[in-house]
C-alpha cells in the first residue's frame, strides 16, 4: 500500500542537541502507528515538524505523493494533519457543538443548528451521548477528549495526530477513545499515537516504530512484538559516562516518611540517609510532585507520619519546611521558583530574608554577603547581582533558585526536574553541585523524568506509579527496562 | 553616558509629565505659579495621597481594593458621631476611627482569603455593605460643627506648612520604608510578582494579604479624618469616589494592575498630576467636565506610552538575543 506520509531523512539540531538525526518514517493511510520513545527520544520535535510547528534543517515530507521541505501550521491543516495534544485545548464556556465548529462560517451569523447537526452527526459515528447544546466545562474528561477528537475530523482530516490521550482519562475512559479510534480507521483516517503506556500501543496499534535520542530504531508489527523486545530497543544503549557520580552515602538516617496519604497519593513510606542522593522514577502524573509538595507542607496530607533525624515534626506549612531543614527546588522555575521581575540579589535572600532582618529591617549588607556567597558557589554567571533574574538564562535562572533554597541551609533538599529545559553545560554545573551538597551530608531527593540522570547521579531508586510506590532499586540492581517496567505498573 | 541619561529620562517620565503641566499651566496664567496655589494643591491633595498609599499596598500585592470610598464614608461617619453625639474625647475619636478602619480592611482581608475569590470582586460586595452601613449609622444626616481642635488636622498649619501636608509626608516615608527596608516589604512585592513561589518560599500569604488591607483600612481611616477634619462637616457621602481617583494616580504613577511592581514616590506623583490638572483647568477657566475628559486621556496617554516603551524594549532585547546566537 502507498504511505499517505512519509519523512526522509529530517533533521532537526539545537544548540548543543540533536533532536532529529535522519529520521525516516512512512505512515500508510488508515493505519494506528504508534511511536515510542524514552522522554527526549524525539517524539515531540517529529510531531512539530508533521504540523509545521518548527522547521527541519534538512529532509523532505512527502505527504500523498507531493514533496515539501517543511510544513507550516497552515499548510499542515490543508492538508489534513490535525493534532491533539495532551492538554486540552477546548473553550470550557462554549458548547460541544460550538468548540467543534470554532473557526468556520455558516452564512454571516452563527448558525446553532447547523453547528449542532454537525456535532450530533459525528457523536453518533462514535455511538457517544453527548448533548452538542451542553458546554464542554460540564463534561468529563473522556467526553472532551471525543470533542476534542470530533473537532479534528470535522476539518476534513487524513492525519490524526494524538500526544499521550490517555494521560487525562481514566481506564474506561481510555476504552471508549479506543472504540472512537477504530471508527476512525475504518473511515481510513491514518492516526499516530504517541504513548508511555505499552498496553495501550498493544490494545490499539497496528505498527510500532521505536525512537532513540532523535533517531529511528526499528518499525515493527505490533503483533509480532512483544514488551520485553520493545523496552530493549526503547533503551537500547548503555549508560553514558558523563556523569561525576560521587558516592557519600551516611548510616544516619536523616528523613523517614511513614504511610503518606493526599494528593492522589497512598500509603508512602521511605527513608532517605545523610548524604544519600535518592531517586524518584515515574510516569507524568504518577504523583511524585505531590509527594515533594505532600512533605514539604505545601499541600495538606491527609495522614502519615515525618521523622527528621529520627524525631517526629509536624509540617503543616512551607514555613514549617524551612524551619525544619527542607528545601524545595519546584519544577517549574518560572513560575514557582523564583521571581523574575526581581533582581538576583533580591531573590537570593528571599527565602532567607527574615534572618536577614532584625526587628524586622533586612540588613542590606547581610544580603550582599550572602548573594554574592551563593552567586559564587554556584558560578551564576552574570555581569552584575543587581540583573534582573527575567533576563538570565534559563540555567542561570535554575541556579538563582538552587540558591535561595540553598542559602537557608537545609539538611533536605528535595530537586523536582532540576536540569529541564537547560544547558549540558549548566546540567554539569548542577550535577557537581548535587555530588558536593551530598558529601557535606545534605540528603537528596531527586524527581526526574529523565532516566539517565536518574540512573546516573541516584544511590537508590524509589519507583512511583498511580500514586504508590511499585519497586525501589539499589545502585546495584540499576535497570532502565526494570524500572519503566515499575512505573507502568505491569 | 547618554545611555544612562534616556534610561533616567524614561524611569521618571511621570516625573517630566508633573513639571511640564506645572509649566503650562504657570505660562498660561501665572497666577499658577504661586505660594498659595501649590499650598492649595498639596492641602487638597493630601487625604487623596494617604488613600491612594494605602490602595498601593493592596496593588502591590496583587489585589484591589474598590471599597475604600465607603471606608472613608464609613470612618468619617462614626468618628464625627462618636464626637457630637457622645461626647467622646477628640483624640480617642480619631483612634476609634482608625480603628475602624483597620478593621474594614481585616473584614476586606478575611473574606479574600476564606473565599479564595479576587479581591476585586469581594470589594464591591464589601462595598456595598459598607456603603449600607454607614447611611443606616448616620441616618442620612449631615455632622456638623465639629470643634476647632479637630478641624486643625485637616485645617491648621505648623508655620508655614499646612498640618494635613505634614501627615501626607509622615505617611509616605512610612510606607517607603515598610515596603523598601522591611522584609515584610518584600513580602509584599513576591506575593504580587509570584504568589506560588512566595508561598513556596515560605511565606505565609494568606497573613501577608491580611495585614495589606489592614494597612490599607488604616491609612484609608487616617485620609477620611483628614477629609472630615478639612470639610467641617461629615455625611455618608464624603468619601466615595475617591476609591476611583486612588486607582487613576496608582496607575499612572507606575503601580501595576497585575501587582508586584510599583514605588509610592510615583504614587505621590500620580496624585499631584491629578490635583495640578483639575486646578490649574479650573484657573484657566474650564469647569468639571472637561476635567473628567482630560484626566482620562492623561491617564490612556501615560498607560499606552509605558506599554509602548515596554514592548518596544522587549522587541530590542529579542533582536539583540537573536544576533548573539
Amino acid at each position: 500500500m502507498e504511505s499517505i506520509l512519509s519523512l526522509k531523512e529530517i533533521s532537526k539540531y539545537y544548540p548543543g542537541v540533536i533532536a532529529l538525526n535522519e529520521f525516516s518514517i512512512d505512515f500508510k493511510p488508515g493505519e494506528v502507528h504508534a511511536l515510542l520513545g524514552e522522554n527526549g527520544a524525539g517524539k515531540s520535535t517529529l510531531i512539530k515538524v508533521i504540523s509545521g510547528a518548527i522547521e527541519p534543517d534538512a529532509g523532505e515530507i512527502v505527504i500523498e505523493g507531493k514533496s515539501y521541505n517543511k510544513m507550516t501550521p497552515k499548510l499542515s491543516r490543508g492538508v489534513g494533519v490535525e493534532v491533539i495534544y495532551q492538554e486540552f485545548n477546548l473553550i470550557e464556556s462554549l458548547s460541544a457543538a460550538e468548540n467543534i465548529c470554532l473557526g468556520e462560517k455558516y452564512g454571516h451569523f452563527v448558525n446553532h443548528k447547523a453547528m449542532e447537526e454537525k456535532a450530533k452527526e459525528i457523536f453518533d459515528l462514535f455511538k457517544v451521548d453527548i448533548n452538542p447544546k451542553d458546554t464542554v466545562e460540564t463534561l468529563s474528561s473522556a467526553h472532551r477528549q471525543i470533542v476534542e477528537i470530533s473537532k479534528a475530523i470535522s476539518k476534513e482530516c487524513k492525519i490524526l495526530i494524538m500526544d499521550e490521550p490517555s494521560a487525562p482519562l481514566t481506564v474506561n475512559e481510555v476504552d471508549s477513545m479506543f472504540e472512537v479510534i477504530k471508527t476512525l480507521k475504518k473511515k481510513g483516517i491514518t492516526i499516530i499515537y504517541i504513548s508511555h503506556r505499552l498496553d495501550e500501543i498493544f490494545t490499539i496499534s497496528d505498527r510500532v516504530t521505536v525512537m532513540r535520542d532523535g533517531g529511528y530504531v526499528a518499525t515493527l508489527e505490533t503483533d509480532d512484538t512483544n514488551r520485553e523486545e520493545l523496552i530493549s530497543l526503547m533503551v537500547g544503549r548503555k549508560l553514558k559516562e558523563n556523569y561525576p557520580k560521587t558516592r557519600n552515602v551516611q548510616k544516619t538516617e536523616v528523613l523517614r516518611v511513614e504511610q503518606i496519604y493526599g494528593n492522589g497519593d497512598k500509603n508512602i513510606s521511605f527513608t532517605l540517609k545523610k548524604g544519600e542522593i535518592l531517586g524518584f522514577a515515574g510516569l507524568v502524573g504518577a504523583g511524585r510532585t505531590e509527594l515533594a509538595r505532600l512533605i514539604y507542607g505545601a499541600d495538606k496530607k491527609e495522614s502519615g507520619k515525618v521523622y527528621i533525624e529520627e524525631k517526629e515534626v509536624e509540617i503543616k506549612s512551607t514555613t514549617d519546611a524551612i524551619n525544619n531543614g527542607i528545601g524545595l527546588i519546584p519544577e517549574d522555575r518560572k513560575n514557582q521558583g523564583c521571581f523574575l521581575e526581581q533582581n538576583i540579589e533580591w531573590n537570593i535572600a528571599f527565602n532567607n530574608i527574615k534572618y536577614l532582618s532584625k526587628a524586622t529591617v533586612v540588613n542590606d549588607n547581610k544580603v550582599k554577603l550572602i548573594a554574592n556567597e551563593y552567586r559564587d558557589v554556584l558560578q551564576i554567571k552574570t555581569p552584575s547581582i543587581l540583573q534582573l533574574v527575567k533576563n538570565l538564562s534559563g540555567g542561570n535562572q535554575q541556579k538563582v533558585v538552587i540558591a535561595k533554597t540553598l542559602a537557608t541551609n537545609s539538611k533536605i533538599m528535595i530537586f523536582d526536574e532540576p536540569t529541564r529545559g537547560i544547558d549540558v553545560g549548566a546540567k554539569q554545573e548542577i550535577y557537581e553541585l548535587m555530588n558536593e551538597l551530598a558529601g557535606k551530608g545534605i540528603g537528596i531527593i531527586m524527581i526526574s523524568s529523565d532516566m539517565e540522570e536518574l540512573l546516573g547521579m541516584s544511590d537508590r531508586i524509589i519507583v512511583l506509579a498511580e500514586g504508590k510506590i511499585t519497586g525501589e532499586l539499589k545502585r546495584e540492581e540499576f535497570d532502565q527496562a526494570v524500572i519503566l517496567k515499575m512505573a507502568s505498573n505491569c | 553616558m547618554k545611555d544612562k541619561i534616556i534610561k533616567l529620562l524614561k524611569k521618571y517620565t511621570i516625573v517630566l509629565v508633573l513639571i511640564g503641566l506645572i509649566c503650562l499651566f504657570g505660562l498660561i496664567k501665572p497666577v499658577f505659579f504661586s505660594w498659595k496655589n501649590f499650598t492649595n494643591i498639596l492641602i487638597q491633595q493630601s487625604y487623596v495621597i494617604i488613600a491612594a498609599i494605602g490602595l498601593s499596598f493592596v496593588m502591590i500585592s496583587g489585589g484591589m481594593d474598590l471599597s475604600i470610598g465607603y471606608q472613608m464614608s464609613l470612618v468619617g461617619v462614626i468618628t464625627t458621631i462618636s464626637m457630637m453625639w457622645y461626647n467622646i474625647p477628640i483624640f480617642l475619636c480619631i483612634f476609634i476611627g482608625l480603628v475602624t478602619g483597620i478593621i474594614l480592611g481585616l473584614i476586606n482581608g478575611l473574606a479574600a482569603v476564606k473565599l479564595k475569590v479576587h479581591p476585586l470582586i469581594i470589594t464591591l460586595g464589601t462595598m456595598t455593605i459598607f456603603q449600607g452601613a454607614s447611611y443606616i449609622i448616620s441616618n442620612s444626616n449631615p455632622i456638623y460643627g465639629l470643634p476647632d481642635s479637630f478641624k486643625f488636622i485637616g485645617q491648621g498649619f505648623v508655620g508655614p506648612i499646612p498640618f494635613c501636608v505634614i501627615l501626607a509626608a509622615i505617611v509616605a516615608l512610612v510606607a517607603s520604608f515598610i515596603l523598601n527596608k522591611t522584609y515584610f516589604g518584600r513580602y509584599i512585592y513576591a506575593i504580587g510578582g509570584n504568589e506560588e513561589a512566595a508561598h513556596l518560599a515560605g511565606v505565609n500569604t494568606k497573613r501577608v494579604k491580611l495585614y495589606v488591607f489592614m494597612i490599607c483600612g488604616g491609612f484609608v481611616a487616617l485620609s477620611a479624618i483628614i477629609l472630615v477634619a478639612r470639610a467641617g462637616s461629615a455625611t455618608s457621602a464624603t468619601g466615595p469616589g475617591t476609591e476611583f481617583t486612588c486607582m487613576t494616580a496608582a496607575v499612572l504613577g507606575g503601580i501595576s494592575f497585575k501587582g508586584g511592581s510599583g514605588k509610592i514616590w510615583g504614587v505621590i506623583t500620580g496624585v499631584l498630576i491629578l490635583g495640578v490638572l483639575s486646578t490649574g483647568m479650573q484657573i484657566i477657566g474650564l469647569g468639571t467636565y472637561p476635567q473628567y475628559i482630560a484626566k482620562g486621556i492623561v491617564l490612556l496617554a501615560a498607560v499606552g506610552f509605558d506599554n509602548y516603551q515596554k514592548t518596544a524594549r522587549v522587541s530590542k532585547e529579542d533582536k539583540k538575543q537573536l544576533e548573539n546566537s
